[in-house]
């Protein structure tokens, strides 16, 4: 076997890089939240950068390992433990059968990624790993992990190659202030060009309705449309900013909807999304309006960056 | 109209077809859709089609916003007529009133037409499938003749059960799972709407047809009980209609 689920955590799921293709049939991708703690703690650990790990909210789990094998913690810093005794994070760890690794509450962020070597042995449901809570799919049975579940390792390794290189600096997550860059459209024409502008000009409050779901912003004068603020549904994207009619703008997340019926005035770009991410209510957004180039240019930089470590590292995915 | 390409962030594109829900509008749709399916542009991970818009997610590593407009304006240039082949329908079973449907009597009431009525209006026309979204296998579909006149219910249900068939104006919905819902729910269906462990989990897809078939209970449990074995095949006939006739009508 693998892992044995102690206390669980206040929202531990499996996740692997998302479900596509089905957004089509009404499938909410799913997916990590933080993308790119996600994909580093499976290079850590010498995965294909879209194996399914652990993605932990707020607090993690307590999990007894039943056989050995190689870990690493992204993200926020749960101050993980082995018997007691804290282990680094952003770096490759190996445990051993009969250790706990236990977790703590979120510091600098609120979400942690826990990656196996070898990946974890959950069915595939439309060709993916990931929990998709709302319509209980993928993961363990469709939902958070609860006390006494068990999930098995598919391949763990007691060694990988370059073991001593496999640390990273951990990252830095924004704690108050938080500026997103974002492209607008595709609704924009939708707002006046002085709407458009105030947007940009005036930021906004994270509130308590932030989950996998999406990211409810207030603003202290709410943003107007040129109209009422419904749009013939189309569909929605990793960031979305949905404008609804009271004008209080919503960011869609991971588990959003694939169509949607409201305007939506612009896109976090793919590298900020992380940012936003581990964010938490309170924190202040500003939006910084980029361009298509500069968005996909970002994006493609970060991902050779990525592939880089990968070599580095001298993973077989690479 | 000219399609527009509405930038939806860095790695997807909302290709907007029209500015009405019509049946024209989401052929053109669908066109666009079966095109880029059998004409793939590389880079492209998944479509997502709606009433009027297809929305294109793709990979910036393997091309970037300006050559993927390019190349999917090739394709509409080259085939502009590829909906024009034959439609499946297909036939879902549907036990109407009752437990399953508690609203049948009073939506009857609202058209000022009998039970039996109120079901034949249901049941004889076709329904069109123009998208799929909000849930898992949950199908928007409308039909083009005689619409009913009432709308949503004044106070929206908490929970609904799945498998439940609602209605309004001139459109009846699928509802795959327990859900909120502010429709009337005149009937349900015996059949899986969406079964994850299926290797198409689907029953009905977007650009597809549907007619309702009424049952008795009986025959909705004896239904209900090949689908859990597993041994249900659903029915279906194909559809033929001329293109200046579809053009005609207009969903909503």
């Amino acid at each position: 076997m693998g892992i044995a689920v102690g206390n669980p955590g206040i929202q531990t799921t499996v996740q692997d890089e998302g479900r596509f293709g089905y957004q089509q049939f009404g499938v909410s991708p799913a997916g990590p939240m933080d993308t790119q703690s996600f994909y580093l703690a499976n290079i850590l650990v010498g995965n294909k950068k879209s194996e399914g790990v652990l993605e932990m909210t707020f607090s993690g789990p307590e999990l007894t390992f039943e056989e050995d094998n190689i870990i690493a913690v992204t993200g926020a810093d749960m101050s993980p433990t082995v018997n007691g005794e804290p282990i680094p994070v952003y770096q490759a760890v190996l445990i051993h059968a009969g250790d706990v690794l236990a977790f703590g509450f979120a510091s600098g962020g609120c979400r942690s990624y826990l990656a196996f070597a070898g990946g974890l042995d959950v069915p595939l449901v439309m060709g993916s790993k990931s929990t998709l809570m709302r319509n209980n799919l993928g993961g363990v049975n469709g939902r958070k992990l609860e006390k006494g579940d068990r999930i098995g390792f598919c391949a763990p390794r007691a060694t990988l190659p370059n073991m001593e290189l496999r640390k990273l600096r951990p990252e830095v997550f924004p704690k108050k202030e938080l500026t997103l860059r974002v492209l607008a459209g595709p609704q924009d024409t939708e707002f006046t060009e002085e709407e458009l502008k105030h947007f940009f000009w005036y930021g906004a409050v994270i509130t308590n309705e932030f989950d996998r779901m999406g990211c409810r912003l207030q603003r202290e004068v709410p943003v107007k449309h040129k109209g009422d603020g419904n749009i013939i549904t189309d569909g929605i994207a990793f960031g979305s900013i949905q404008v609804p009619t009271n004008g209080q703008p919503i960011i869609m997340l991971a588990d959003r909807q694939s169509t949607g019926g409201y305007t939506k005035i612009g896109t976090v770009i793919s590298v900020d999304l992380p940012k936003l991410a581990q964010s938490v209510p309170g924190c202040r957004v500003r939006f910084v309006r980029v361009g298509i180039e500069v968005a996909q240019n970002l994006y493609i930089r970060r991902l050779e960056k990525l592939e880089g470590l990968e070599k580095t590292l001298g993973n077989k995915s690479a | 109209m000219e399609a527009k390409f509405l930038i939806a962030g860095d790695s997807a594109v909302s290709i907007q077809l029209g500015e009405e829900i019509s049946l024209e509008v989401n052929r053109l749709v669908r066109d666009l859709y079966t095109n880029l399916t059998e004409d793939p542009v590389e880079g492209i991970t998944e479509m997502v089609p709606t009433y009027a818009s297809l929305m294109v997610h793709y990979r910036p590593q393997v091309i970037g916003f300006k050559r993927l407009e390019e190349e999917i304006r090739k394709r509409m240039r080259g085939r502009e007529e590829a909906g024009s082949a034959a439609q499946l329908v297909k036939e879902i079973p549907i036990c109407y009133g009752g437990e399953l449907g508690p609203d049948l009597e009073d939506c009857a009431a609202y058209e000022n037409v009998s039970v039996e009525e109120f079901i034949r209006m249901h049941s004889e026309h076709e329904y069109y499938s123009c998208m799929l979204g909000f849930a898992p296998g949950h199908a928007y579909m409308a039909r083009f003749e005689e619409p009913f006149h009432f709308k949503r219910r004044e106070t929206p249900r908490v929970h609904i059960p799945g498998r439940s068939i609602v209605a309004q104006l001139n459109l009846s919905n699928l509802i795959p799972f327990g859900q909120p819902c502010g429709w009337n729910i005149v009937g349900g269906t015996p059949l899986d709407i969406c079964d994850y462990q299926k290797e198409d989990p689907f029953v009905v897809h977007a650009g597809e047809w549907v007619r309702y078939i009424p049952v008795t209970l009986r025959e909705y449990e004896t239904i209900r009980r090949d689908v859990e074995r597993g041994t249900y095949k659903v029915k279906s006939y194909l559809r033929r209609e001329d293109k200046a006739a579809r053009d005609q009508r207009v969903v909503k």
